[in-house]
């Protein structure tokens, strides 16, 4: 008889930070993506209003004065992207050590872009998601936490995939 | 004897005749100063040109202040800017995209471009550089000091001298008469009526960009790059 597999709380984390993470990057995506402007048809309205949300975010990447306009332009025009395709392989669950860590990777940098324009007393939108956003000691703590899941995340999923599969035939006994 | 009571009411009556004009010079002082006050009111009233603070409507459109309006009223697209002078991405806007929008759509009667006053209130000389800008449209300066007030933002914006960039692009003449309209405040309750309009949409933020083509309406928010917005404006006028 087949049985599920066990569930012990480092597996927990790992489905947790899976469908939250996952669900955060997604969202932050396809946010940057659609607003503040919906307009989504037809095509060309869609085409401009996108155009127009990834243009607003180039701003705010910019206004962070820690690229060039140029590599500030290519990460706005990438990074949506990116977000919603590691949030989709954090749900699928391929590969999961990758993602993961690319996840935590991701959340670290931007912990470290908040924390730096926090401490500089910069006055400006922290452009997490697509709605301008005033940076504030809450956007550090919000991303600490999130930073946090994923690295415990990313640690329990290494663990996990050293220890054998919890469906593998278990080793014959010897007499 | 007859000649003291003739010395006595003769210096009663100089008495009388000074007590009088003593108390009837603070009289003569005020109406001269009332006299001089209404000169200057008159003088004023000359010098501040009469205003007309009425709006139009545009392809349903409505309250349209024509001294802030460009292009032909048949353009089948009606684009309503509303901006804020000391905003930067408003600079941007206008600097980069809006100059080239009035060279290749508005001139050439495709568009109708309606700009509209959003002073935020967290701007402190916005207000007041839309009053000035407002008041110079009104004697047909509307171009060159709104150029004139996006090019210097940076310095204005550090010093609070609005009226001197304003000065800056205008001459003596036109200044007293910009300066004129601002005090009477005539104008102010149409920077009042734009943003009552903007509130409608509504404008989260500055610039926004409203285009109303065939019946349809579509708000943008955050400064709009040609090429991009090229684009967009060729499909709806084709439409």
């Amino acid at each position: 008889m087949m049985e599920s597999a066990p569930f012990n709380y480092r597996r927990l984390i790992i489905w947790f930070g899976r469908l939250v993470l996952g669900a955060i990057f997604i969202y932050a995506g396809i946010a940057k993506l659609t607003m503040p402007n919906t307009h989504l048809w037809p095509w060309f309205v869609l085409k401009f209003s996108v155009s127009t949300n990834l243009s607003m975010f180039q701003q705010q990447v910019e206004s962070y004065k820690m690229l060039s306009p140029e590599m500030a332009g290519q990460l706005a025009h990438t990074l949506p992207f990116i977000e919603i395709f590691v949030g989709l392989m954090l749900f699928i669950g391929w590969r999961l050590k990758i993602w993961a860590t690319l996840v935590t990777l991701i959340m670290l940098g931007f912990l470290g872009v908040v924390t730096r324009a926090y401490l500089l007393h910069m006055d400006i939108n922290c452009g997490c998601f697509g709605t301008p956003e005033k940076l504030t000691g809450w956007t550090i703590v919000r991303d600490a936490s999130i930073s946090a899941l994923a690295l415990l995340m990313t640690y329990f999923v290494f663990t996990e995939a050293r220890q054998p599969h919890p469906w593998a035939a278990a080793p014959e006994k010897t007499a | 004897m007859t000649r003291r009571p003739c010395f006595v009411s003769a210096s009663l009556l100089t008495l009388l005749a000074f007590g009088s004009l003593l108390l009837a010079a603070p009289s003569t002082q005020k109406s001269q100063t009332g006299a001089s006050a209404k000169k200057t009111a008159a003088h004023k009233e000359s010098a501040a040109p009469t205003v007309s603070t009425t709006t139009i409507s545009v392809d349903g459109v409505n309250d349209i202040d024509p001294a802030k309006a460009f292009g032909a009223k048949s353009a089948t697209v009606v684009v309503e800017i509303f901006s804020d002078f000391q905003c930067p991405a408003c600079r941007a806007l206008f600097l980069n995209t809006t100059q080239k929008v009035m060279d290749n759509y508005v001139n050439t009667g495709k568009i109708y471009l309606v700009h509209r006053d959003f002073p935020l209130p967290m701007h402190a000389y916005s207000r007041v550089a839309a009053s000035y800008a407002r008041a110079a449209a009104h004697i047909g300066k509307c171009e060159p000091v709104e150029m004139a007030l996006f090019q210097n933002q940076d310095k204005w914006e550090a010093s609070g001298d609005v009226k001197g960039t304003v000065a800056s692009v205008l001459s003596a003449s036109e200044m007293k008469k910009v300066e004129a309209i601002v005090e009477s405040k005539e104008l102010e309750p149409l920077i009042e009526k734009d943003k009552a309009i903007g509130m409608t949409f509504p404008v989260s933020q500055t610039p926004t960009t409203v285009f109303h083509a065939n019946g349809q309406t579509y708000p943008y928010a955050g400064s709009l790059n040609y090429d991009v917005l090229k684009d967009f404006l060729d499909q709806l006028i084709k439409k």
